[in-house]
């Protein structure tokens, strides 16, 4: 990133192009950012890849890591949902279409696309954590990369439909022919005719095959918890499972030494990690 | 010494063989030289490590607020660390009744700092009593008074005789005078304006906020120091006149009327900074406008935390 | 190369090296030593026992410094690299040098090199002094440095009698001693003795065969609650450590300025989330976290152990807590288990 170039923590100034609220509690919102500087764009999707995120910097309020919730072919602005935490996500959320903002990134390893080349992916995503797996399917839905993929199956699980992002595009994914979806909710509701059941249940339900398979797993740290140990049952080996790991970041570089995982950093040898990657670290998360 | 450490060490196994305790806080051997470590017994097996000499140099009394209120606690307690319980019980820290304070009326603790700035730190050895201090440096002995090595605020000590504790394991020591303790104060009262400023801007700009003081203090308990909100943010986390005054006069304030004068802070700075002088001028102001002095009992309420009638209304418009 | 330089003429040399360079040396001001600028009035103390108090990473990475400058309108970001003026630091300890080139692979990587500790690397200097009587809290020989050990440094000071014989390692410093008396055969015999002599008093703190091993196998030991017990979790050791480099990053309103300021793992909230979780939540994870990190994931890293045994956690904490008797313990606990099961 040329700005970027001599000192790494300098942000590249951004503005925000559309905010628009996801879930009806209004606590996630999505944000798509654009460049002020053409250089900037043109670098950042050189090097961006699904499951990398970028440090989002407001200046007065500070930084905080977001994972990117688009693909780099949707088109030249950065898509991040953000959901309303603490007193930076807080600000976020007032922020409108215009108003400037600083972006670092692309930043981590993202998914290990060239390794899953071939395979099956299932791809399952919980709550606001379905961001990046949202880029992620996107990216795999484009007719360039769809062929590099064998089949797609994705297993989207929220606590209620109200909560689920990305409703209409999500919606249309029924009527495709490349991939299965299975949307879940915690309990029935009027109208819902998708699966009703935590992630884990409706993982075992699916029961996807792991032949030739990967899968990959984002979601509150409860749902992980309960699905990784489903898939092994159902025979993924841990080379095979994938998760995303978070931590409190700050540098974003691996210079800080904050978010380390024994002697892994979660912003520069992750986010992305495998279960065996996992189980060769400490319990320090 | 050595025989108040004996009684110590009998009183904590009376302790354990009748329930009475669920842990000891006391010292322990030092593994770097001159560094007594506290200690939290929880069984007789473990008091072979047992210390107990003038220079064990924190406040215990820091350490109560880490246990759940149930929790039945021993306590080694010396004049202010006495104090600093009466402080932490009246605060609502923990229970008086599932304390069990060990008192010691105190000699004053050795300023290690003292001892390094004379001898250097090749120090191998170090005995006591009453009136003297010897080391061993290089294979040489070296003997000091015991006054020339007390830490500062122990040499202005008023209460070295813990109070309300439930039993004494030495006979009490007369108390200090507190004209010698004013006098400090009076000192720094006698320099004008500039002349404070100059001192207080020269000790805090050696500060490098690594919070020591805080931390060893038993008075500073707060889940969340006012220094670690983002929002509103009191001050800066930079090492800056702005950032450094401003944590010392805070946290200074913060302390009116808690604050016992163990000098557990000063000890604990790795910058040799003076910050005793803020909270004892501090602590005389409560005396002299307030009439109190904290930690004589563990039922007074502080004035800052309670109301009565009678209370001064100038402030109220 | 060894040259001469006579004790009585150094405050002259000094002086000549200010003309061209910022020139540091540890001075000792309030009682202990720091590096301060020689024009500064303390006392120079470039021959105690031991370092400084106030550790010399801070001339690479100062405690606070200002990331980049803002208006809160956004429409005026500016970068804030001043060039640092050429600059000679004199008198550090083996210890501080080694661990200044530990600190490189954070810093001075190709990858996201920083600019500021990258700038400030380059136009710098590094005259070492060795310790001539290693004090009974270092211990640099254990984790495989030692007090006369020439990582980092230009030129390698040895006290003698009234000298300084100077050990010239790069084209740097050998520009600066060019001019200076080459020293006699017998006057590198009396370092290389002294040199010796130093190395050989210092007994083996710690073993720190497979020291990665022993300790990841006792990570989830309940040793680490006892050791959280004394603990005060303050930053002392860790802010006075040549090798500890993280820092926070925040954004100062009243200065204006997106300021890095040095952090450590120590206090509660370093890891705490937004979300109220916090991987450390309590002294145990925390202390065990300074542990592993230097004697465990510094080898995971680049195989080699993050501290250079300068002593200082071992002399300044308040609690006494002896990071080489923690590592005794803990790294014995495994084989101990082993034994008894």
């Amino acid at each position: 990133m040329p700005d970027n170039e001599h000192n790494p923590y300098h942000p590249m100034p951004m503005h925000i192009l559309r905010a628009y609220y996801e879930s009806n509690d209004r606590a996630l919102k999505t944000f798509e950012l654009a460049f002020d500087k053409h250089k900037d764009c043109d670098e950042f999707f050189r090097n961006y890849n699904p499951g990398q995120f970028c440090q989002l910097s407001i200046f007065g309020k500070g930084e905080a890591p977001f994972g990117v919730a688009s693909a780099a072919w949707e088109s030249e602005f950065v898509r991040f949902t953000v959901q309303k935490m603490g007193s930076f996500t807080q600000y976020i959320h007032t922020l409108k279409a215009g108003d400037p903002i600083g972006m670092r990134g692309p930043l981590g390893n993202g998914f290990p696309l060239e390794d899953w080349k071939g395979k099956n992916l299932v791809i399952i995503g919980g709550g606001c954590a379905f961001s990046t797996l949202y880029a992620l399917t996107k990216h795999v839905q484009h007719p360039q990369n769809r062929p590099d993929f064998d089949q797609l199956v994705v297993i989207y699980g929220a606590r209620n439909s109200g909560l689920c992002m990305y409703k209409h595009d999500i919606q249309s994914w029924y009527q495709r022919e490349d991939m299965e979806l299975h949307q879940a909710i915690d309990v029935p509701e009027e109208g819902w005719f998708h699966h009703v059941g935590y992630v884990p249940d409706v993982v075992k339900d699916v029961a996807p095959s792991p032949n030739n398979a990967v899968a990959v797993v984002c979601g509150p740290p409860i749902m992980t918890k309960f699905t990784l140990p489903a898939l092994v049952e159902l025979g993924f080996a841990p080379e095979t499972i994938f998760t995303s790991l978070e931590k409190r970041m700050k540098c974003g570089v691996g210079k800080c030494g904050r978010c380390n995982i024994g002697s892994k950093y979660i912003c520069k040898d992750g986010p992305v990690f495998s279960l065996a990657e996992l189980q060769a670290l400490p319990n320090d998360i | 010494m050595s025989e108040i450490k004996v009684k110590l060490k009998t009183e904590i196994e009376r302790l354990f063989s009748e329930d009475a305790v669920d842990v000891v806080i006391a010292f322990k051997k030092e593994n770097a030289p001159l560094r007594p470590q506290p200690a939290f017994f929880k069984s007789v097996d473990e008091l072979d490590n047992l210390e107990y000499n003038s220079l064990c140099q924190n406040n215990l009394a820091n350490y109560l607020t880490r246990y759940p209120h149930d929790t039945l606690i021993g306590i080694v307690v010396r004049g202010c660390e006495s104090r600093s319980v009466n402080a932490l019980v009246v605060e609502k820290q923990h229970p008086r009744e599932n304390l069990y304070l060990i008192g010691i009326p105190c000699q004053g603790i050795i300023d290690i700092k003292k001892i390094i700035r004379k001898t250097g730190e090749e120090v191998s050895d170090f005995s006591e009593d009453e009136d003297q201090v010897s080391v061993t440096v290089k294979g040489q002995k070296v003997t000091f008074t015991r006054e020339e090595l007390l830490h500062d605020s122990c040499l202005r000590c008023v209460h070295p005789n813990p109070i309300n504790a439930d039993v004494l394991l030495s006979d009490p020591l007369p108390e200090g005078d507190p004209a010698i303790a004013r006098q400090a104060v009076e000192e720094f009262e006698a320099m004008d304006k500039d002349e404070r400023y100059a001192w207080f801007q020269h000790e805090a700009e050696r500060c490098i906020r690594c919070y020591a003081c805080r931390e060893s203090c038993p008075m500073c308990y707060c889940t969340e120091c006012f220094v670690d909100h983002a929002t509103p943010r009191w001050t800066e986390s930079n090492i800056s006149p702005a950032g450094t005054q401003a944590w010392h006069i805070i946290r200074a304030f913060h302390q009116a009327g808690r604050c016992t004068s163990c000098g557990a802070c000063e000890r604990a700075c790795p910058m040799d900074i003076k910050m005793t002088y803020l909270t004892d001028k501090l602590n005389e102001d409560m005396q002299k406008v307030y009439q109190f002095e904290v930690g004589m009992d563990d039922e007074t309420q502080p004035p800052f935390a309670s109301f009565n009638l009678d209370d001064k209304k100038r402030f109220v418009v | 190369m060894m040259y001469i330089l006579e004790k009585k003429k150094l405050d002259q040399t000094l002086k000549s090296w200010s003309e061209k360079y910022e020139v540091f040396a540890p001075q000792k001001v309030e009682g202990f030593s720091q590096f301060l600028p020689v024009e500064a009035s303390g006392e120079l103390a470039l021959t105690d026992p031991h370092n400084t108090r106030y550790p010399p990473k801070a001339l690479f990475m100062p405690q606070s410094e200002a990331l980049l400058r803002y208006n809160r309108r956004l429409d005026r970001l500016e970068e804030v690299n001043t060039p640092p003026k050429p600059r000679l630091i004199f008198g550090i300890r083996p210890c501080d040098a080694a661990a200044v080139t530990l600190l490189d692979t954070v810093f001075n990587t190709e990858d996201n090199k920083d600019p500021f500790w990258a700038k400030r690397r380059d136009e710098t200097i590094l005259i070492g002094m060795g310790c001539v009587e290693p004090p009974q809290t270092c211990f640099c020989t254990t984790v495989g440095y030692g007090p006369f050990n020439t990582a980092g440094l230009d030129a390698l000071v040895t006290e003698l009698d009234d000298i300084f014989a100077v050990e010239v390692l790069s084209e740097k410093a050998q520009a600066l001693f060019v001019d200076f008396p080459v020293a006699s055969e017998d006057q590198q015999n009396q370092a290389q003795a002294v040199q010796t002599h130093a190395e050989e008093s210092m007994a083996p703190a710690f073993d720190t065969t497979d020291l990665k091993q022993r300790l990841d196998l006792i990570f989830e030991s309940d040793y680490w609650a006892e050791i959280a017990d004394s603990c005060l979790g303050c930053g002392v050791c860790t802010f006075l450590c040549p090798t500890c480099f993280c820092f926070d990053i925040v954004d100062e309103v009243q200065r204006n300025e997106r300021v890095r300021n040095w952090d450590t793992c120590m206090f509660r909230i370093y890891s705490q989330e937004a979300s109220g979780h916090n991987p450390r939540p309590t002294r145990k994870e925390r202390t065990r976290q300074r542990l592993m990190h230097k004697y465990s994931y510094w080898l995971g890293h680049i195989d080699k152990i993050g501290c250079t045994g300068c002593g200082r956690c071992v002399r300044y904490c308040p609690v006494g807590l002896d990071i080489r008797a923690m590592l005794r313990t803990a790294s014995t606990l495994e084989s101990e288990r082993v034994n008894a099961g």
